[in-house]
C-alpha cells in the first residue's frame, strides 16, 4: 500500500467516526419492572403508616427489655446451645458420611438409615422424645466399666436428662443427619486423582484422608456447613418447648406476665438477627481464608 | 521378611500378572524383567491396559494373579504355603515409598503451594522436618526449572508446569523406580516438549522407569524397551530400535506404520 491510499484510508474512517457521534443513543427502560417497584413502595408505606397511627410498638418498652439480664442470657443460652449443637453434629455428620462412603454394606446402610430416620422426622418432635418419652423408656441410668465394680453413672433418667442435655442430643442428631449429607457431598466432590497421588507417595489412609480429602473437601463443606449453622441458631428455639430457658422461652414467659407481646418478640427478632449476622460473617471470613480451587 | 525371589539386579519383575474387571480380563498373563536403569515404554491402543499395569506395580489397583517384585520384593502381598495374603495398609504405604509415579492429569494437592506439594511426601510419610525436606524440594523445584513457582498454586501454571512439579514430587522420595502414566498426553505439544526434557534428563540418571505413552517421541528418542500391548496381553517385548525398525508382531507392525505416517 502506498502513503497515498494509506491516508486515503484514514479519511473515510475519521469521516465515519464523526457521523456516528452526533447520534443519541437511548436504551430500552424496564418499564414493567419500575411500575412493579412503585406499587410495592406504596404499599409498604401503607403499612408503615397503618402501624404507626395505631402504635402497635411502645419503643420504650423494646429498649427497656433488648438489655435486660434475662434476655442477654436467654440469647446467651441460644447461641451456646446453636453452636455446641453445630460442633457435635459436625462429629456425628462425619462419621455418617464416612460410614457411607466406607464401601461396607452394614456401615453404609446404617448410615442411610439414620440420615432417613433424623432428617425424615421433625425436629420438635425428636426433642420431645428425647425429653420426655427416652426417660420414660429407660427410667433408670446405670452405666458402668464392664468387669469391674466402678459405676460411674447412677441415678435415674429424669436427672440425667436435663432440658440442656436434651435439647443438645436432639439438635445435635438431628442436625447431624443433614452434615453427613453434606460432608458425603463434599468428600465425593474431591477428585479421586488426589487420592491416588496421595497413596503413591506412600500415605496411609488416615493420612490421605487428613492430609488430602478433608482440606480440599472442607472448602467444598464450608458454605453449606454456615447455612446450617444459621438454621441451626434459628432451630434452637425449638428447645423452648421442652423447657430449656433459651431467646424465644425467656421472652414468653416475660411476656405472658406483662403482655407485651410485641414488643418482646420484637427484642427476640433482633437477638436472632444479630446471632445470624455473626454467623454469616464467620462462614465470609472462614470462606475467606480456605478459597475452593 | 521375603526372600528375594529374583535377581537382585532385577528393578522390576512382573510374573504373569492378570487382572479382571467383572468377568473381563484387563491383563492376562503379562511377564517381564525390567533391569535396573532401564527406561521401559508400554505402548499399545487405547485400552491395552498400559496404565492398569502401572496402578498395579504399585498397589493402587489390587492383581487377580501373578505376582510382582520390586527390587527383588514381593509388591503388595506376603507369601505363606502358596498363598498370597494382601498386606496391611501400613506395609503397601512403606513399599510405595521407593516407587514414585506421575499422573496424565497430574494430581497436585489442589489445597497446596507448589513448594508444599513437592515437601508433601519427605514431610509426612518420611517424618522430615521442615526445613530439611525445603532443602531437597527447593533443589528439585530448580532441577525442573520451577523454583521461581515455589510459592504459586497449582491452579496458577500452566499444564506442563504442574507436570514437572508433579515429577519433582515423585522424585522428591528418592524412588527407586519411576511409573509415568501418560505424563504428556493432558498437554500440547509445546507444554510436553518441557515435560518431555525432564524426563529425558531423568533417563539419562540411571532411573528405573516404565513410561506408557501414546507420545513416539517418547518411546523412539529414549526408550531402551518397548512393550507392545493389545487387549491386556503383551503381544511384543522388544529393544526399542528394533521395535520401531522392524517389528515382529503383526499388530506391532500396523500401529508402527500407522504411528510413523501421523509423525
Amino acid at each position: 500500500m502506498t502513503m497515498k491510499s494509506v491516508a486515503q484510508a484514514s479519511a473515510t474512517v475519521d469521516d465515519t467516526h464523526s457521523r456516528q457521534t452526533r447520534k443519541r443513543i437511548v436504551h430500552r427502560r424496564a418499564w414493567g419492572s419500575w411500575i412493579f417497584a412503585g406499587v410495592v413502595l406504596g404499599l409498604l408505606v401503607a403499612i408503615v403508616d397503618a402501624a404507626v397511627s395505631a402504635h402497635v410498638v411502645d419503643a420504650s418498652v423494646f429498649a427497656n427489655y433488648l438489655f435486660s439480664r434475662k434476655i442477654l442470657e436467654g440469647a446467651g443460652n441460644s447461641l451456646l446451645l446453636g453452636t455446641v449443637a453445630l460442633f457435635a453434629a459436625g462429629a456425628v455428620g462425619l462419621i455418617a458420611a464416612l460410614m457411607r462412603v466406607s464401601g461396607n454394606p452394614v456401615l453404609a446402610t446404617l448410615s442411610s438409615v439414620y440420615v432417613y430416620l433424623f432428617r425424615g422426622t421433625p425436629m420438635l418432635i425428636q426433642l420431645i422424645f428425647w425429653f420426655n418419652a427416652f426417660p420414660l423408656m429407660f427410667p433408670q441410668l446405670h452405666v458402668a466399666i464392664p468387669f469391674t465394680d466402678h459405676v460411674l453413672i447412677d441415678g435415674p433418667m429424669t436427672e440425667v436428662v436435663t432440658p440442656w442435655i436434651a435439647a443438645l442430643i436432639g439438635l445435635s442428631l438431628a442436625e447431624g443427619a443433614y452434615m453427613a449429607e453434606i460432608i458425603r457431598a463434599g468428600l465425593r466432590a474431591v477428585d479421586t486423582g488426589q487420592r491416588d497421588a496421595a497413596c503413591a507417595l506412600g500415605m496411609r489412609r488416615g493420612q490421605i484422608l487428613y492430609r488430602v480429602v478433608i482440606p480440599q473437601a472442607a472448602r467444598i463443606i464450608l458454605p453449606a456447613a454456615g447455612n446450617q449453622y444459621i438454621l441451626l441458631l434459628k432451630s434452637t428455639s425449638l428447645a423452648s418447648a421442652i423447657g430449656y430457658l433459651e431467646l424465644l422461652r425467656v421472652t414468653t414467659d416475660i411476656y405472658s406476665a406483662n403482655f407485651r407481646v410485641v414488643e418482646l418478640l420484637c427484642v427476640a427478632g433482633f437477638w436472632y438477627l444479630v446471632m445470624t449476622a455473626f454467623a454469616t460473617a464467620l462462614q465470609m471470613l472462614l470462606e475467606r481464608l480456605y478459597p475452593h480451587r | 521378611m521375603n526372600v528375594p525371589n529374583s535377581l537382585p539386579a532385577c528393578a522390576v519383575d512382573l510374573v504373569g500378572v492378570t487382572k479382571f474387571r467383572g468377568t473381563q480380563a484387563v491383563l492376562r498373563q503379562v511377564s517381564a524383567r525390567i533391569p535396573q536403569g532401564q527406561v521401559v515404554a508400554l505402548l499399545g491402543p487405547s485400552g491395552a491396559g498400559k496404565s492398569t499395569l502401572l496402578r498395579c506395580v504399585n498397589h493402587l489397583e489390587p492383581i487377580d494373579d501373578g505376582q510382582i517384585f520390586v527390587e527383588g520384593e514381593l509388591i503388595a502381598y506376603r507369601e505363606r504355603n502358596d498363598i498370597c495374603f494382601e498386606m496391611s495398609d501400613r506395609d503397601v504405604s512403606r513399599q510405595r515409598q521407593r516407587i514414585g509415579m506421575v499422573f496424565q492429569s497430574f494430581n497436585l494437592f489442589r489445597h497446596m503451594k507448589v513448594l508444599d506439594n513437592v515437601m508433601s511426601g519427605p514431610r509426612y510419610v518420611m517424618g522430615q522436618s521442615r526445613s530439611q525436606a525445603e532443602h531437597t524440594a527447593r533443589a528439585l523445584l530448580e532441577r525442573v526449572g520451577l523454583s521461581e513457582k515455589a510459592g504459586a498454586y497449582p491452579h496458577q501454571l500452566s499444564g506442563g508446569q504442574q507436570q514437572r512439579v508433579a515429577i519433582a514430587r515423585a522424585l522428591a522420595m528418592s524412588p527407586r523406580v519411576m511409573l509415568l502414566d501418560e505424563p504428556t498426553s493432558a498437554l500440547d505439544p509445546e507444554l510436553a516438549q518441557e515435560v518431555i526434557a525432564v524426563i529425558r534428563q531423568l533417563a539419562s540418571e540411571n532411573i528405573t522407569m516404565l513410561i506408557a505413552t501414546h507420545e513416539m517421541r517418547l518411546a523412539r528418542d529414549f526408550a531402551d524397551r518397548v512393550l507392545f500391548m493389545v487387549g491386556g496381553e503383551l503381544v511384543e517385548d522388544a529393544p526399542a530400535r528394533r521395535f520401531f525398525d522392524d517389528p515382529q508382531h503383526a499388530r506391532s507392525k500396523q500401529f508402527v506404520s500407522r504411528h510413523s505416517h501421523a509423525a
